[in-house]
């Protein structure tokens, strides 16, 4: 595409009156504190990374474990998976939640989840898989400081663990093996499902706090032009 | 008593398994005896019963059964759940190839079931409406978490799975062994083998047991374990060591008297000691072993990584030898490990050090040899010789000494220190005989001294050479003695002959020697290598024997002689290439191939014979067979005619390449003939010309001045003969013009005009009109001598014009008078009305270019006085000189420069002349 003498000079004013406006934009004249919208952005973009990451344990995990579970079509039922925390809510109850409350479902279920995987770590046969376990681990402890970070920046507390309720994922005596592979594969794809969800949760925050200084954007644009 | 126990599956007619079963019964007894059913016996339901009888030798025969009991059934699928489907047995931990029966079992016959072996479907044998059986036989291990096996009810989100735990077979250890290396500890060590531990399921473990002294340990390590030796008083050791698994166990053993399993640890502290050229000691300690137990020591000597010596010594704890036969200056490794001298069982680890041998005085004389030439009249010597191999050197070579003796004069030995990188020296000497000693020096001292005689008289150091063949192990040289005082013979060439220095090579050869061969892995193919033969003199003097010249192989010539063209005649010129030298060939030169060809010719000149070259054009040749003849004469050719020649040399290998052929263009017969007329006359030309250029004034002065000297005219001299011998020259005093006067030329006067009367004549009518100038009245004494000046610079029609004239004036129309003519005025118009008539005869020809005649006078520059009264006389005429004038330019001059007829204003189209 040519590129214009006349559309040089049209980008050149408009580039100038958006910088002569900037002083006036609220959003981007703050000099103080810069609020919780850099955590959310931090945030969501570890559970993207780690959503990542996911995908490749997840992958040498299955195959540890052996067909069925390592087949893409592979939907085994929820047997004994059930004190999982479900990632999975209707969508207009997932709308109507609010802040408070979707971080705090976002924390607590990253603490359940991460309190499993540590479990499945100590089972692993393998070295090398006991290290990607590990790492991961690590990982998945960062975001649950993240979030954790992100509800102090907004004034929420963070909900308290009951005595003696710490999860546990040590095979019960009748927990048969092939349960307890279904049990580890329930794990890793509510982990998943959990990590797609805050995807949506934080960015549905980050647009939240971002939304004032956008509609002045959107202003300065339209005056500009 | 013997029981007999029967069971039946599903139900009580079918016996599946008849067994017996013989214990001890003692007082109230409960006895336990198990069966292992290969279908999981909740798959289906089982039935027992027994019967019994007396099985005691002390009871006679006959001995009767007891009645069968009644069946007992087991029925597992009671104590089931109420799930819709069960899949049995549950993670069964079995050993590779074993086979395995599993079943599911479905509380709705309506329920369409698959089942699935690591994601494969299986299909299995229904036992009854709700059971189905699948047998797996010769399980392999897929995984250390279990193969999965699971059935799922289609269209229900029902699924129930197993995992089959697969172990490896468990193997025997292998290579059991037992060793002690202090009578404190026995460590024994073997090959576990495959490992078959499955994580949470089955692991793998040891256990070493003694037999003679009952004990029993847990091994902490898959492939060894410690045993620690309590006393002294065991001699004897039985052990088992038993590996085992959740799924069985294999044992093996090993019987062995402690003291035949010493394996002695490293020995320690290795030095050596007293390191001469050749002698070295060596010490070393190893760990004692027991009060009584001596070591065999072995020491290796290595040198370049292989073992030079090996010497056993025993010792108890300190070992020491003495290495001789050393190599001075050489890298020695000394190693020794050691084993019980008792008992061998094994070698103990090694030990080695590396140690170097003194230096020691070079052993050998150097192999020196010496190429004499001379240098400004003085006789050069130059020193070669090889350096000491290793073994003879015996330590670095600090420098060579050269010690110069002349043999001829009681003088001064003069000594040279060569350094050691050198392989040679120069010397200049005197024309007198030299004996020269060379020694090699090291730090511990030098070599014997090689001696060699140099003459300053060079002798006679020419000899026939003689050509020899190269054979793929190299030059075969062969000589024939001179005298029987030789004390050997040296053979001597260059491996290099066309680099400098050639990197002179010699070989020693004895005395009875008559031949050898000379190989080199420098020689190549196509170089001439040169190679002489010296005879050795008692006196230690080399004397040349013979020549001999040779090609490892010869090749064909890779480039042809510059050839050079001369005696360029119309029939024959000649080729030359003097400057090809043969020697330096890539063969020997046999002789030239000279190939000449002509389009104009078709046929071969005598000597030549047709030949095609390789682009398949013909040619002719002619072939020298002289290499020293450089030249060649080619005759009989023809004129102006184009020969395109090449001249290639030949050796046994070939011709050089027949390519590029040279033109000569022969030239006509005559050519020189006219070169011979005709460059004189061009040179004789230009010395004229030349001449003329730098004699031009005096040319010019003879043959064109500017202001023509009447005494010199040729007018004069044609006037005097033909006309009027008494004619004369006017001085130009006697001429003095005091008028002008104008006079309209009658019809058919004759007027004598000269040197073109009859011309005149004839012109006389087209040309009516004439100018004439006339002196002055007033000094005129009537008609008088007056010269008339013929311009030689106008052309005919210039003199036809009667440019210059004098004639006679009637004194009664003076021209001082006022009259029509007397006045500027009317002196022009009439002027005008002439000059118009004359004009109208000029060549159009003429039109482009305006020649102005100036008739000067010294009147011209008084315009007051011109036409009426001259003050002063003046001459007759003067002529100046002509100037070409372009169009253009030719207006009317300024007013001061009018005068007489050159004030004629004129127009662009006239012509005035």
């Amino acid at each position: 595409m040519d590129l214009r003498a006349g559309d040089s000079w049209g980008m050149l004013a408009c580039l100038c009156t958006v910088l002569w406006h900037l002083p006036a934009v609220p959003a981007l004249n703050r000099t103080g504190d810069p609020g919780p919208g850099p955590s959310i952005q931090k945030t969501y973009d570890l559970t993207r990374y780690l959503e990542h990451q996911l995908r490749s344990l997840a992958g040498t995990y299955l195959n540890y474990l052996g067909p069925p579970f390592n087949e893409p079509d592979f939907n085994p039922p929820r047997l004994g998976a059930e004190t999982l925390p479900r990632a999975t809510v209707n969508l207009d109850v997932w709308r109507s939640l609010n802040d408070k409350l979707r971080l705090t479902q976002n924390y607590e279920a990253y603490s359940h989840l991460l309190c499993y995987l540590r479990g499945l770590n100590r089972q692993a046969a393998t070295a090398e898989l006991r290290r990607s376990l590990a790492h991961f681990c690590t990982s998945l402890q960062g975001l649950l400081g993240s979030i954790a970070g992100v509800m102090a920046a907004l004034g929420y507390p963070l909900p308290q663990p009951l005595p003696g309720t710490e999860p546990t994922w040590a095979p019960g005596p009748a927990h048969s093996d092939f349960l307890q592979k279904m049990d580890d594969f329930w794990l890793l794809k509510e982990l998943q499902t959990w990590l797609w969800r805050s995807a949506k949760d934080f960015n549905r925050l980050k647009k939240k706090m971002q939304t004032p200084a956008a509609a002045v954007t959107l202003h300065l644009e339209a005056h500009g032009f | 008593m013997l029981f007999q126990i029967q069971i039946s599956r599903m139900k009580t007619s079918n016996v599946i398994w008849v067994g017996n079963y013989s214990t001890v019964v003692k007082r109230d007894p409960v006895l336990h005896w198990s069966w292992k059913s290969e279908l999981p016996l909740e798959c289906a339901t089982h039935f027992v019963r027994m019967r019994s009888r007396v099985d005691d030798a002390k009871i006679p025969e006959p001995r009767f059964w007891s009645n069968w009991s009644s069946w007992k059934e087991a029925d597992a699928q009671k104590s089931l759940g109420r799930d819709p489907l069960f899949l049995f047995p549950k993670d069964k931990l079995v050993e590779e190839g074993s086979n395995v029966t599993i079943c599911y079992i479905s509380r709705n016959q309506q329920d369409n079931i698959s089942c699935y072996l690591e994601g494969q479907q299986i299909h299995g044998e229904q036992l009854d409406s709700n059971v189905s059986a699948f047998k797996l036989n010769k399980v392999s291990f897929i995984r250390k978490t279990g193969t999965n096996i699971f059935c799922k009810v289609d269209q229900k989100d029902v699924i129930k799975g197993i995992v089959l735990f697969v172990s490896k077979v468990l193997e025997e250890p292998k290579d059991f062994s037992c060793e002690t290396q202090d009578f404190k500890t026995l460590m024994c060590t073997w090959d576990p083998g495959t490992d078959t531990s499955l994580p949470k399921r089955s692991s793998q473990s040891y256990t070493l047991f003694e037999s003679f002294s009952g004990k029993k340990i847990l091994c902490e390590h898959k492939n060894s374990c410690n045993w620690q030796v309590d006393s002294d008083s065991q001699e004897m050791y039985n052990f088992t060591l038993m590996a085992e698994n959740a799924l069985g166990n294999r044992s093996v053993s090993v019987l062995f008297s402690l003291t035949h399993r010493v394996h002695p640890k490293t020995p320690y502290n290795l030095f050596l000691k007293n390191v001469s050229g050749t002698k070295a000691t060596v010490t070393w300690k190893v760990h004692p072993i027991g009060n009584y137990s001596t070591l065999l020591c072995q020491l290796d000597l290595l040198g370049e990584g292989n073992v030079i010596q090996q010497h056993n010594v025993s010792i108890k704890e300190n070992g020491e030898y003495l290495l001789s036969e050393l190599e001075p200056d050489t890298e020695y490794m000394a190693r020794v490990r050691c084993a019980d001298a008792n008992h061998f069982w094994k070698w103990s680890g090694s030990i080695s050090q590396k140690f170097v041998t003194a230096e020691a005085a070079p052993s050998e004389a150097l192999d020196v040899w010496r190429n004499v030439k001379s240098v400004s009249g003085h006789p050069t010597v130059t020193l070669f010789w090889k350096p000491l191999s290793k073994l003879h050197a015996n330590g670095k070579i600090l420098s060579y000494n050269v010690i110069v003796e002349n043999l001829d004069r009681p003088s001064r030995l003069e000594v040279h220190s060569v350094p050691a990188t050198a392989n040679g020296t120069e010397l200049t000497l005197d024309q007198y005989s030299y004996q020269i000693h060379v020694t090699a020096l090291n730090s511990a001292g030098p070599s014997p001294a090689s001696v060699i005689v140099v003459s300053g008289d060079p002798g006679n150091e020419e000899a026939e050479e003689e050509r020899i063949n190269g054979t793929e192990d190299g030059f075969s040289v062969s000589w024939k003695p001179q005298s029987r005082k030789a004390i050997g013979y040296v053979v001597e060439w260059c491996d290099h002959p066309q680099d400098l220095p050639c990197d002179l090579q010699w070989k020693n050869l004895s005395s009875n020697t008559t031949s050898t061969v000379i190989s080199s892995g420098a020689f190549r193919p196509g170089v001439r290598y040169n190679f002489r033969i010296y005879e050795i003199s008692t006196e230690r003097m080399a004397n040349l024997l013979e020549k001999k010249a040779g090609y490892l192989k010869e090749l064909a010539p890779s480039d042809n002689p510059q050839v050079v063209v001369s005696n360029l005649t119309s029939h024959s010129f000649t080729l030359s290439w003097k400057d090809y030298s043969t020697d330096s060939q890539p063969g020997f030169i046999q002789g030239y191939y000279v190939y000449l060809r002509s389009k104009a010719e078709k046929e071969c000149h005598p000597g030549f014979k047709k030949a095609t070259l390789s682009d398949k054009s013909a040619c002719c040749q002619h072939r020298i067979d002289n290499p020293e003849q450089k030249t060649f004469v080619m005759e009989n050719l023809q004129p102006e005619s184009v020969y395109e020649f090449l001249v290639t040399p030949y050796t046994s290998a070939g011709s050089g390449p027949v390519d590029t052929f040279t033109k000569v263009t022969t030239p006509d017969e005559y050519s020189h003939i006219l070169i011979r007329i005709i460059l004189p006359m061009i040179i004789c030309v230009l010395l004229i010309m030349i001449t003329c250029y730098l004699k031009s004034q005096w040319m010019k002065e003879k043959c064109y001045p500017d202001i023509p000297d009447p005494y010199k005219s040729n007018v004069l001299s044609l006037i005097k003969s033909k006309e009027n011998p008494h004619l004369t020259i006017m001085n130009v005093s006697d001429c003095v013009p005091d008028a002008i006067e104008v006079i309209h030329k009658p019809e058919g006067s004759k007027i004598q005009f000269l040197g073109a009367s009859k011309s005149l004549t004839e012109t006389e009518f087209t040309k009516p009109a004439y100018l004439y100038l006339l002196p002055a009245e007033k000094n005129y004494s009537g008609p008088g001598p007056c010269i008339c000046f013929e311009n030689l610079t106008y052309n005919e029609a210039a003199a036809d014009s009667g440019s210059c004239g004098h004639f006679p004036v009637t004194p009664q129309a003076p021209p001082s008078q006022p009259g029509p003519l007397t006045s500027p005025e009317n002196l022009l118009k009439a002027l005008e009305k002439n000059y118009m008539n004359s004009l109208g005869e000029i060549a159009a020809g003429e039109a482009s270019v305006n020649y102005v005649s100036q008739l000067a006078s010294q009147m011209s520059g008084d315009k007051d006085g011109l036409p009426t009264n001259p003050p002063e006389p003046v001459h007759c005429s003067e002529y100046k000189m002509q100037m070409a004038i372009p169009l253009g330019l030719a207006s009317p001059p300024p007013a001061e420069n009018s005068g007489l007829s050159s004030t004629t204003p004129l127009d662009q189209s006239e012509h005035y002349r």
